[in-house]
């Protein structure tokens, strides 16, 4: 079929299977059950339903190279192949709910704690396990024919589709976040969105058609304008100060039509922000794997503690740490960065000679070490130990209160953030930021350069570390009260998928992947 | 002496900084801080008042745990050293693996304790956990290797390490997913509770068993590894896997062997671990697997025996240290630090001698 061997396609089938009941093992399918996009009938469980034999058919139509030359398939085949694939994925999926009803749900659930009967109710659309299931075959078929279509048709029709799809699914899934934007901004959003629900079927239908048309200009009209735009950005300082003005002047208004809630969201994304810059020095600039970049979090976290003067939780109430400061914020924060600094010239220098992967262990050896120890009884006295501090300052400024105002503390995190982008910006086109290149592409070529990786490295474990602290000092005034929960291993793995998601070295990616 | 020839041809056209031999020193001085940290530490301990001292008893148990939790971390640090030993990699999930092994010995042992089959034919089931175990964290590792890794084996050195914490965070929420965020008790035969005594120590029957175990998984696995054919062969790609393949060696078989082999050891040390703790979850695998890597790395990263030496060394360290060391100090739950530790012995071995105690000190790897 297509020159593609039935075996192969049977296989993609398996695997679109094997995907379906991995949704289901893992427990997606309940949790999505109900989250409706567009209308009743259209939930996000049920686009998982049809996703695996789409995704399945969409790799399996791809064009091959056969005897060198990059043969696509045609669209009458995709969509018969992509039909199979879906027949076998469903047939294979189908064929574990029969089991399941067979073995007894409750017997699998003593192993697997997702399968329950309202799961096999809802794979089955609440008509049992023989009745139910053809519904659930032709859905699989439907996702391998749309998987098969989306590779195979013509790009006129493909692209505005899937386009018109994606968004209707997008908006779908913000739908926690659009209709108070509308709200805020004066228009009716009922007839877009169903109340506390997904899209309405008209809303969908609109917004579908938006995109399908938004996308014919894009293509028709957009060629030589997205491309002088593209090249003005590239080119004028001009025009890329005044796209990087527009972004801050969304990202300054953003809070107000969001409102409380998503605000706090907002303030949390931007410390990751701010992590995400600091941790771009050390791995994206200067290529050094930091995977111990809590340690700088805590460390920033805790020390704004103790400067400005926090309780200890004890059982019997609030105590005075052995070592107390009452400072300003606004003068502790910057002998926190200070100190971090030093902190990480400590951690940079016996490691310098490490790489890679090495490096990686250590510093996450390093980042453990903080956390055991913040959540050990020996840093009772000091930091709390596992009960942790409360009463962090309220960063109090001209009468606005950052810590209770998530609105206030939105800006607050902002104006960190864009100090911390602007400072990196400057450092990356300077002769310290083609170093760090130098040194990250290759070291031994850098040091035979007349580069003094010492003292580069060293540079970057302080900088990064000053930029992470910073990140702790702001969620410490945010949160109030700082347990050792707060600064385990994933925070480091957070900000380093951050980091790699936008690009290593990039930072208006740190800044977009958030 | 190497150092000092870097020195003299670096420093004529750099500056004080780099002239200056600022690592050394920092080093030294690091040394003289640690030495005198631990001794005076342990003098403290030792002469507490004779009614805080801890007795010869409390030593000879915290020896005797140490040396079954060094050897259960020694059977994972088997599974990095080989992996790495073959393709200069560290499988980051290995420690997800092992869990995975726990869970899949869990179920059994849960149905087994329930029939009562576990406490009447105890060596019977525990042979059967061990090898439903081993086959299901070999079936993970073998997985692992084939979606996760081999597309990348030829990709820069930092992709499959990252890709390897994703697969560790991947297998850790999809257990978290399959088998539920609490953890579970893990039922132990009942001929395996309360103590043996051996050349006059009252040792626990569990850490008997774990210790046996070990020795024979190691023992066969040198064995397997210096006598057979495959063994011979993945001798043969760890030393070069190029003139391995041109010599008719099929490279991707031996590492999926030796991801096989890894997995089948961490399913040991699985059911070891949770018959010593009783208990198994989802975020089980992290902390014994960073202190698996340590050993590894103690012991010299790709050499096995120093894999076992290793992880024997780490579980004294970490079980005599924190009591030995800290509680000179007056530091309260002292045993809290007993990861700290493990971490810290990690950044020491690599920061003093990176190729390992018993490795070859090779700088350019590092």
């Amino acid at each position: 079929m297509g020159g593609i061997s039935s075996r192969s396609i049977v296989r993609t089938g398996l695997l679109a299977g094997a995907g379906s009941i991995y949704i289901s093992l893992v427990g997606l399918y309940t949790k999505f059950a109900d989250l409706a996009l567009v209308g009743e009938q259209i939930t996000l469980g049920r686009v998982l339903i049809v996703a695996p034999a789409l995704v399945a058919s969409y790799a399996a139509t791809r064009p091959r190279i056969v005897a060198g030359e990059r043969r696509s398939v045609e669209l009458r085949s995709g969509v018969a192949l992509g039909a199979v694939v879906g027949l076998v994925g469903g047939v294979v999926f189908a064929l574990s709910l029969v089991f399941a009803n067979w073995f007894g749900v409750d017997r699998i659930r003593e192993i697997f704690v997702a399968v329950t009967e309202p799961l096999l109710d809802f794979l089955t659309f609440d008509k049992g396990v023989p009745a139910g299931l053809p519904i659930l075959i032709g859905l699989c078929v439907a996702g391998g024919v749309i998987g098969g279509f989306a590779r195979t048709a013509p790009a006129v029709v493909r692209k505005p589709v899937s386009v018109g799809v994606l968004a209707v699914v997008l908006l779908g899934l913000l739908q926690r976040i659009v209709p108070i934007v509308f709200v805020e901004l004066g228009f009716e959003a009922d007839w877009l969105y169903r109340p506390a629900s997904g899209l309405t079927i008209l809303g969908a239908t609109v917004i579908f058609a938006i995109a399908v048309v938004a996308d014919a200009l894009w293509n028709r009209e957009g060629g030589r304008t997205r491309d002088r735009f593209r090249a003005t950005v590239e080119e004028a300082t001009a025009a890329r100060v005044g796209l990087f003005v527009a972004i801050l002047a969304v990202l300054t208004i953003l809070p107000l039509l969001l409102g409380t809630v998503i605000s706090e969201v907002l303030g949390q994304v931007m410390i990751y922000v701010l992590l995400g810059l600091g941790l771009n020095i050390v791995v994206g600039y200067a290529g050094l794997l930091d995977l111990g970049y809590v340690a700088f979090f805590a460390f920033g976290a805790y020390t704004t503690g103790v400067l400005t003067g926090a309780f200890l939780n004890t059982t019997t109430g609030a105590a005075e740490p052995v070592l107390s400061a009452d400072l300003n914020f606004y003068v502790a924060v910057w002998i926190v960065a200070l100190l971090a600094a030093g902190v990480g010239l400590l951690i940079g220098a016996p490691v310098l000679r490490l790489r890679g992967d090495y490096l990686a262990i250590v510093t996450l050896g390093l980042g453990e070490i903080v956390s055991v120890i913040t959540a050990s009884k020996w840093a009772q006295p000091l930091i709390g130990g596992p009960q942790g501090m409360r009463g962090v300052t309220k960063a109090e400024l001209f009468g606005f209160n950052f810590q209770d105002n998530p609105q206030h503390f939105y800006y607050l995190a902002l104006a960190f953030v864009v100090l911390a982008a602007f400072v990196s910006w400057r450092l990356s086109t300077s002769r310290i930021g083609r170093a760090w290149n130098a040194m990250r592409e290759d070291e031994q070529v850098a040091d035979a350069m007349g580069i003094s990786t010492t003292r580069f490295k060293l540079l970057a474990f302080a900088l990064g570390g000053a930029i992470g602290s910073l990140g702790g000092a702001l969620f410490a005034v945010s949160i109030g009260s700082l347990t050792p929960a707060s600064f385990e291993i994933f925070v480091s793995i957070t900000a380093l998928a951050v980091v790699i998601l936008g690009g290593l070295g990039s930072i208006p990616g740190v800044v977009v992947s958030c | 002496m190497a150092t000092a020839t870097d020195e003299q041809v670096r420093g004529a056209h750099l500056g004080l900084l780099d002239r200056f031999p600022w690592r050394r020193i920092v080093l030294i001085l690091l040394s003289i801080v640690i030495i005198t940290v631990v001794a005076v530490g342990a003098y403290k301990t030792l002469t507490l008042p004779a009614d805080e001292r801890y007795t010869a008893t409390t030593w000879k148990n915290f020896i005797v745990l140490g040396l079954a939790q060094g050897a259960i971390i020694g059977m994972i640090a088997l599974g990095y050293t080989l992996v790495y030993g073959i393709l200069r990699m560290i499988n980051f999930a290995h420690g997800e693996v092992f869990m995975f092994g726990a869970f899949g010995a869990f179920f059994f042992a849960d149905a087994w304790e329930q029939s009562g089959f576990l406490d009447s034919n105890p060596i019977l089931s525990m042979g059967l956990l061990l090898v439903i175990a081993m086959l299901t964290s070999m079936g993970v590792a073998v997985l692992l290797e084939r979606i996760a890794y081999r597309p990348l084996r030829n990709a820069p050195r930092l992709v499959p390490l990252i890709t390897a914490i994703g697969a560790a965070l991947f297998l850790q929420n999809t257990a978290r997913g399959f088998f539920g965020a609490q953890s579970r008790g893990f039922g132990v035969p009942e001929a395996l509770d309360g103590t043996w005594t051996i050349f006059g120590v009252a040792v626990d029957r569990i850490q008997v068993v774990v210790l046996l175990t070990v020795i024979v998984a190691v023992t066969s696995l040198s064995l397997f590894v210096s006598r057979t054919r495959t063994g011979k062969s993945m001798r043969a790609v760890a030393a070069d896997s190029e003139i391995a393949s041109l010599m008719g060696i099929r490279v991707d078989r031996v590492i999926v062997t030796t991801f096989a082999i890894g997995g089948l050891l961490a399913g040991i040390a699985a059911v070891l671990f949770a018959i010593t703790f009783e208990s198994v979850s989802f975020t089980m695998g992290f902390r014994p697997g960073i202190a698996a890597f340590t050993a590894a790395v103690l012991g010299g990263i790709g050499s096995i025996s120093g894999a076992a030496l290793g992880g024997v060394l780490l579980g004294l360290i970490t079980s005599l240290g924190p009591a030995l060391i800290l509680t000179g100090y007056g530091i309260p739950s002292s045993f809290q630090l007993k990861d700290a530790f493990t971490f810290l012995v990690l950044v020491l071995v690599l920061i003093f001698r990176p190729g390992g105690l018993l490795g070859s000190g090779e700088a350019e790897k590092v």
